[in-house]
């Protein structure tokens, strides 16, 4: 099953995704950590992750970019988080981001079950620069993408799932 | 406990009024998750405290959260911060009600 989860900063989008991960049957349980930490606030953030997950029997890979090179069982779940920090990766951490939606469904292919995190940073009526600017159509393109891969996708508001497509697990 | 977001202006504190005439209202609590920031108040916990000392509340708030991730650090925290607020007060709500438009979607 494949499953996207977005929603605004702060939305409980990674406590919902965490939320799903003992409702399905897989063999290993793969935490997928995408985001590049260096500074403190990454790391506090990295931190409450960790506790939030403590508890899931998962296994942590940290890949920024790249995610082809990624080993995945066939029954393994993939709890991938997030799409942004992905992009990030591939663009402007050394990356390729025309490569991003092919591994996205190839690793949707590899596994059994695929969750994914990713973020709704698109209303904010702002104007940015032409870097930017194609760093948020980019990460669109991958969001659609991955909706319409999806067998679930909800949007996290206050914690609560408000759903788009199909049904949670 | 009931709690109405939306947008700015989308009638949120317009609907809970009309639906829960007489009740205690809370306006705006992303505006005081940012004020007890600025005090150097941690406004989860004041925010868990606030939830068991008023069961029966109607708060309304902005969503925040929706837009590219701010350069300002301080403008980061803040809508995490208010973001984690809301997320306490509707794990505490037996409604949760969306408001676009001034039309509200029951989302709990």
């Amino acid at each position: 099953m494949i499953i996207l989860i977005t929603g605004g900063s702060g939305s409980g989008k990674s406590a919902l995704a965490e939320s799903l991960v003992p409702r399905l049957a897989a063999g290993r349980r793969i935490y997928l950590a995408t985001m590049a930490a260096g500074d403190r606030e990454s790391l506090q953030r990295i931190g409450r992750h960790r506790r939030q997950r403590a508890s899931l029997g998962m296994v942590t890979a940290e890949r920024s970019c790249d995610l082809d090179g990624l080993e995945v069982p066939e029954d393994a779940l993939v709890l991938l988080e997030d799409v942004p920090n992905w992009l990030a990766g591939e663009m402007f951490g050394g990356g390729d981001e025309a490569r991003m939606l092919p591994a996205l469904r190839n690793l949707a292919g590899r596994c059994r079950h695929l969750l994914l995190v990713t973020g709704d940073v698109f209303r904010d009526g702002g104007q940015y620069d032409a870097e930017t600017e194609s760093y948020l159509e980019a990460l669109a393109a991958v969001n659609r993408e991955a909706g319409a891969l999806a067998d679930a996708v909800c949007e996290a508001v206050c914690g609560i799932p408000v759903m788009l497509k199909g049904k949670l697990p | 406990m009931k709690l109405y977001i939306g947008g700015a202006y989308q009638g949120q504190e317009e609907l809970a009024g009309r639906e829960n005439p007489g009740a205690e209202f809370f306006f705006a609590w992303h505006e005081k998750v940012r004020s007890l920031l600025e005090e150097g108040v941690d406004p989860l916990a004041y925010t868990e405290t606030f939830c068991k000392e008023h069961p029966q509340a109607v708060v309304t708030a902005d969503e925040v959260g929706c837009g590219l991730v701010p350069m300002e650090a301080r403008e980061r925290a803040f809508r995490e911060a208010a973001g984690r607020a809301l997320c306490c007060i509707a794990a505490h709500c037996d409604t949760v009600t969306r408001v676009s438009c001034g039309i509200g979607m029951r989302i709990k």
